[in-house]
C-alpha cells in the first residue's frame, strides 16, 4: 500500500507534460489485461507514450479526478460508491462500456459438491445448489478460528457489494451458523481460494468472473434468487452484471479527441477477456504479450474499434 | 557489441520464478497436514493468550499501566498520562480493538522471544553460526512481508495465525542481534576472572553474561515488541482482527477519520509499551 503511494506521489510529480498517457492499474488481472491492449493501440496507432500506476480502488481513483491518472480501462461502477456522482457533475467522463456480462457471487470448488475421484475427494456437500443451502454445511466450511461456526471468505471491505454480500449472509440467516470473514485484501482472498482448491479442501467465498481465478480453478456459483432490482441493495437476490465502463478524466478527454474516440468505442466481453486471461495463465504470459496475441485472434475487433489507416497501423505493427 | 554495454544480456537468464513457484505447490498438496498441525497448535496458542487479555476488564488494565508506569517513571504525572491515553482508546471506541490487537503482538512477541533468546546465545557463542545468522536476519527484516505473506496464508489459511507468523519473522531478528551483541561486549576480564573462580560454562554464562548484558537483551526486547506493533496493519491485509483492520477499512473506504482514530490508538499503544520495557531496562542498568 505504501508503495502504491509513494509510486503515486513520485509520478504525479513528473506528469506535466500531457503527451504521456497514464493508465489506473487496480491489481486485478482482467484491467491490467484491458490496459495492455489500449497501450498497445495508444503506441502503435496513435503514437502515444504510455504508463500505468498501481494503486488500491481509492488512491487510484482519487488521482483519477485529479488527473494524475487519465483513465480506468474497467471500472467496477457499484463497487465505487462515488462513481455515479462524479459523472453527474462531471469530475469524470464516462466513455463507454467495456463489458457487462460479468458474474459475481459466492463460489465453492465445483468438488465440495461433485466429488473429484481423479483427487481421491468425496463430495462434502452434494445437495449444495443454493446460498441458502449453506445453513446445512457449516461443519464442511468450519472456521479454523471459531469451531462452532463455518466460514464465509467474504468481499474486500468498502467495495459496494460487501455491503450487500453482508445483508444476504443476514437475510438467508447464514450468520447464526458462518462468520464472514473480511479476507482484508484482493490477494489475501485469492491466495485462500487457490490455497484451498490445491489442498483439496472445502472453501466458500465471495469472487467474480472473469478472473485467472475462476478460469484456472472450477468454481461453482451457489444459485440466488433471480434478480430483482428492488430486492438486489437488500442481499435478497442474486447479482446483475456490473457495468464495466471506460472512464477518464476530462482534462484528458479535451487534450485527446482522436484517442478518446477509440476508446469511446472500446468493448468487449466477458468470455474475451477470460480467454485472454486463461492465455496469460496458460503460457504465463506477459500482459503485453497477450494484448500482442488478443489483437491477432480476434481480428475484428481492430475495425470496429479504429479507423481503417489506424487499424492498419496496427495490423503492420503485429506483423512485425 | 555496445549492446553488451548498454543491455544486460538476455542470454545468462535464469528463471528462478518456476521452482519457486514449483516448490509452493508442492508443499501445498504434500505438507498439508504438516501445515495444519501448525496452523491447529498456534490456534490454540493465541487463543489461550486472547482469552487471558479478554479477562482483563478494562478498569483493571488501566489500572495495572498506571502502577507500572509509575513504577518505572517514579512520576505520578508519567502515570496519569498514561492512563489517560489508555482511556482515551476505549472514548473513541476501540478498546476492544485493541485488546484483539495486544492478543497478537503479545503472542508475537512470546514466540520470538522463545526463538530469539536461545539463538541470541548460541550466536554469541559462535563466530561460524554468526556468520550465516547474519544475513538470514538482514533478508527477514528486509524482505517485503506480501512476499510471503501470500505464500503464509495458502499454507495456514486466513486470519490471526499467518498474522503471527509473519509478525514473528519480522520481529524476530533485533531480539537475537541483541542479545548476542550484548553478550559478546561483556568485559573479557570479567570472564577471565569467574573463570578463575572455577566457573562451569554454564554459571559463567548464566551468573555473569547474561546479568551483565541484560540492559543490551532488554532494548533488544523493547525493539521486537516495536517491530511487532509495526506489523499490525500489514497483518490486517491477511485478514488479522483488531486496530489493523479498522486502518484498512478507512482507507478502502475513504473514510479518514476512521483510519486516524485507530491509527491514533496504534500510536498509544506504541508508547505506553515502549515507555514501560524502556523503563524496565533502564532501571536494570
Amino acid at each position: 500500500m505504501l508503495i502504491c503511494v509513494a509510486a503515486l506521489l513520485i509520478s504525479s510529480g513528473c506528469t506535466q507534460q500531457s503527451e504521456k498517457i497514464i493508465f489506473g492499474d487496480v491489481g486485478w488481472d482482467s484491467m491490467k489485461f484491458h490496459n495492455a491492449v489500449a497501450m498497445y493501440i495508444a503506441e502503435t496507432a496513435y503514437d502515444l507514450e504510455t504508463e500505468e500506476i498501481s494503486g488500491s480502488t481509492p488512491v487510484t481513483y482519487g488521482a483519477l479526478k485529479k488527473g494524475d491518472i487519465h483513465l480506468y480501462m474497467e471500472t467496477w461502477t457499484d463497487n465505487i460508491p462515488a462513481y455515479s456522482g462524479d459523472v453527474q457533475s462531471g469530475e469524470l467522463i464516462e466513455l463507454g462500456v467495456n463489458y457487462d456480462d460479468n458474474i459475481q457471487g459466492l463460489y465453492v470448488p465445483r468438488y465440495v459438491v461433485e466429488g473429484d475421484p481423479s483427487r481421491g475427494i468425496e463430495p462434502l456437500a452434494p445437495d449444495l445448489k443454493m446460498v441458502e443451502d449453506l445453513k446445512n454445511y457449516k461443519d464442511v466450511f468450519t472456521d479454523p478460528e471459531d469451531a462452532s461456526k463455518g466460514r464465509i471468505y467474504g468481499s474486500i471491505s468498502g467495495w459496494e457489494i460487501d455491503e450487500i454480500m453482508r445483508k444476504k449472509v443476514e437475510y438467508y440467516g447464514l450468520d447464526e451458523f458462518y462468520n464472514y470473514i473480511d479476507p482484508g485484501s484482493d490477494a489475501a482472498l485469492s491466495a485462500s481460494i487457490a490455497g484451498a482448491y490445491e489442498k483439496g479442501e472445502p472453501i466458500v467465498a465471495y469472487y467474480w468472473e472473469p478472473t485467472w481465478i475462476t478460469g484456472k480453478y472450477d468454481l461453482l456459483l451457489l444459485e440466488d434468487a433471480p434478480y430483482e432490482e428492488s430486492l438486489y441493495r437488500q442481499g435478497k437476490c442474486e447479482c446483475p452484471s456490473v457495468r464495466l465502463t471506460v472512464c477518464a478524466n476530462p482534462q484528458f478527454v479535451k487534450d485527446n479527441p482522436e484517442f478518446v474516440e477509440f476508446l469511446s468505442k472500446y468493448s468487449t466481453s466477458s468470455e474475451l477477456t477470460s480467454k485472454a486471461l486463461m492465455y496469460i495463465n496458460e503460457n504465463n504470459a506477459e500482459y503485453a504479450d497477450a494484448a500482442k496475441w488478443f489483437l491477432v485472434e480476434y481480428d475484428n475487433l481492430l475495425d470496429e474499434w479504429l479507423p481503417s489507416d489506424k487499424a492498419e497501423l496496427v495490423r503492420g505493427e503485429l506483423l512485425k | 557489441m555496445h549492446k553488451l554495454l548498454t543491455v544486460f544480456p538476455e542470454d545468462i537468464y535464469i528463471d528462478i520464478k518456476a521452482p519457486i513457484d514449483k516448490f509452493i505447490n508442492f508443499m501445498l498438496q504434500n505438507w498439508s497436514p504438516f501445515f495444519e498441525a501448525v496452523s491447529k497448535s498456534l490456534q490454540l496458542f493465541l487463543n489461550a493468550i486472547g482469552s487471558a487479555v479478554n479477562a482483563i476488564p478494562w478498569w483493571l488494565l488501566i489500572i495495572a499501566v498506571f502502577f507500572a508506569s509509575y513504577k518505572v517513571s517514579k512520576k505520578i504525572s508519567t502515570s496519569i498520562l498514561y492512563s489517560a491515553l489508555l482511556f482515551f482508546i476505549g472514548v473513541i471506541g476501540l478498546f476492544d480493538m485493541m485488546y484483539a490487537t495486544l492478543a497478537i503482538i503479545i503472542a508475537s512477541v512470546i514466540i520470538s522471544l522463545l526463538i530469539g533468546l536461545p539463538s541470541g546465545i548460541v550466536m554469541s557463542a559462535s563466530k561460524k553460526i554468526s556468520i550465516f545468522a547474519v544475513p538470514v536476519l538482514d533478508t527477514m527484516q528486509t524482505m517485503p512481508s506480501f512476499v510471503y505473506l501470500i505464500p503464509a496464508v495458502m499454507l495456514l489459511g486466513l486470519g490471526n495465525v499467518p498474522a503471527v507468523i509473519a509478525t514473528t519473522i519480522y520481529a524476530l531478528p533485533p531480539v537475537i542481534r541483541l542479545t548476542s551483541h550484548g553478550i559478546r561486549q561483556v568485559d573479557v576480564e570479567v570472564v577471565e576472572a569467574a573463570k578463575a573462580f572455577g566457573s562451569t560454562k554454564m554459571q559463567i554464562l548464566f551468573k555473569v553474561q547474561i546479568p551483565q548484558a541484560l540492559p543490551t537483551i532488554m532494548a533488544g526486547v523493547n525493539q521486537t515488541i516495536m517491530m511487532a506493533i509495526s506489523m499490525v496493519v500489514t497483518c490486517s491485509m491477511i485478514g488479522a482482527t483488531g486496530l489493523g483492520s479498522e486502518v484498512i477499512k478507512g482507507i478502502n473506504r475513504l473514510e479518514s477519520g476512521r483510519g486516524f482514530a485507530a491509527g491514533i490508538a496504534i500510536v498509544i499503544v506504541a508508547i505506553i509499551l515502549d515507555r514501560l520495557t524502556q523503563g524496565v531496562f533502564k532501571k536494570n542498568e
